[in-house]
């Protein structure tokens, strides 16, 4: 059972993740999204922010998103090769938590490397969640 | 097979981006969830969502955001990919039924790096994602 990210602190960093965006995902994820635009660039091609998506995912298999969790802000920056085979590392850590009238604000750092090393994303996500896991009405 | 047909074209201070419009189902926000991951409750469950503030699903900000995304692809092609930056905030929520546009204009362009403002609203105005974006254009 994964822990919440409502019971985390400051700090935590999170289990290194090795992941690839395999052409199945990558296609599951266009579907998803109705890219359009991907569909006329080289066939190896794929949407950033299937990249971002796919760390997220890897991270979510180390913490649940707490109940009625928002994403509230995302700052991201890539580089990518264009390489979807090649193994990728992702690293997250929680660069940030206040609480303020009953919610928590929550910073997650996420970066995601090519298994060479090279950074190929990085970003925060800013996520609010319901203290103490009451519902906001 | 892909089409390999991509045709950029050059953008200038104050050029708008080509827009991009979906429509939200909730089928898509659950195509969402799977494809992500994330499957909270508040995009999937109209019971839970419905004791929220929100009153009902609603979309992944991430989707809202991929339909930026996909705009500066229209626009900027593989330059894009190869180096792009988005910093914003989510500012409303997307919920089934709502159509999404994404819509930007650049701001500045210096030194190989175009920046952009960038928005989706949805069809009565409401501001959903706003923030910038910047590609560097080698």
């Amino acid at each position: 059972m994964t822990v919440s990210l409502a019971d985390l602190p400051k700090g935590h960093e999170f289990a290194e993740t090795r992941f690839k965006l395999t052409p199945e995902w990558v296609a599951e994820y266009v579907r998803a999204v109705e890219d359009k635009a991907i569909v006329s660039l080289p066939e190896r091609s794929y949407p950033p922010l299937a990249l971002a998506a796919c760390s997220f995912r890897a991270l979510l298999e180390h913490a649940s998103l707490p109940e009625g969790a928002i994403h509230v802000g995302q700052a991201i920056n890539f580089s990518l090769s264009g390489d979807r085979e090649s193994e990728l590392v992702a690293r997250a850590r929680i660069a940030s938590r206040g609480e303020r009238q009953g919610w928590v604000l929550m910073g997650i750092d996420l970066n995601v490397a090519s298994d060479t090393g090279k950074e190929i994303m990085s970003g925060r996500a800013t996520i609010t969640f319901p203290l103490n896991g009451e519902v906001a009405g | 097979m892909r089409q390999q047909t991509e045709q950029v074209r050059t953008f200038g201070e104050n050029d708008s981006l080509p827009v991009v419009t979906k429509t939200i189902t909730q089928e898509k926000i659950n195509r969402y969830a799977d494809a992500s991951g994330d499957h909270n409750l508040l995009h999937l469950d109209p019971a839970f969502a419905a004791t929220t503030q929100f009153g009902g699903t609603i979309a992944h900000g991430m989707l809202g955001l991929a339909y930026v995304s996909e705009m500066m692809t229209t626009a900027f092609g593989e330059a894009w990919l190869k180096g792009g930056r988005l910093k914003i905030r989510f500012r409303g929520a997307a919920r089934p039924g709502d159509t999404v546009t994404a819509s930007g204009r650049v701001v500045r362009v210096e030194a190989g790096e175009t920046k952009c403002e960038v928005e989706c609203r949805n069809q009565t105005g409401d501001v959903l994602v706003s923030g910038d974006a910047e590609v560097a254009i080698r």
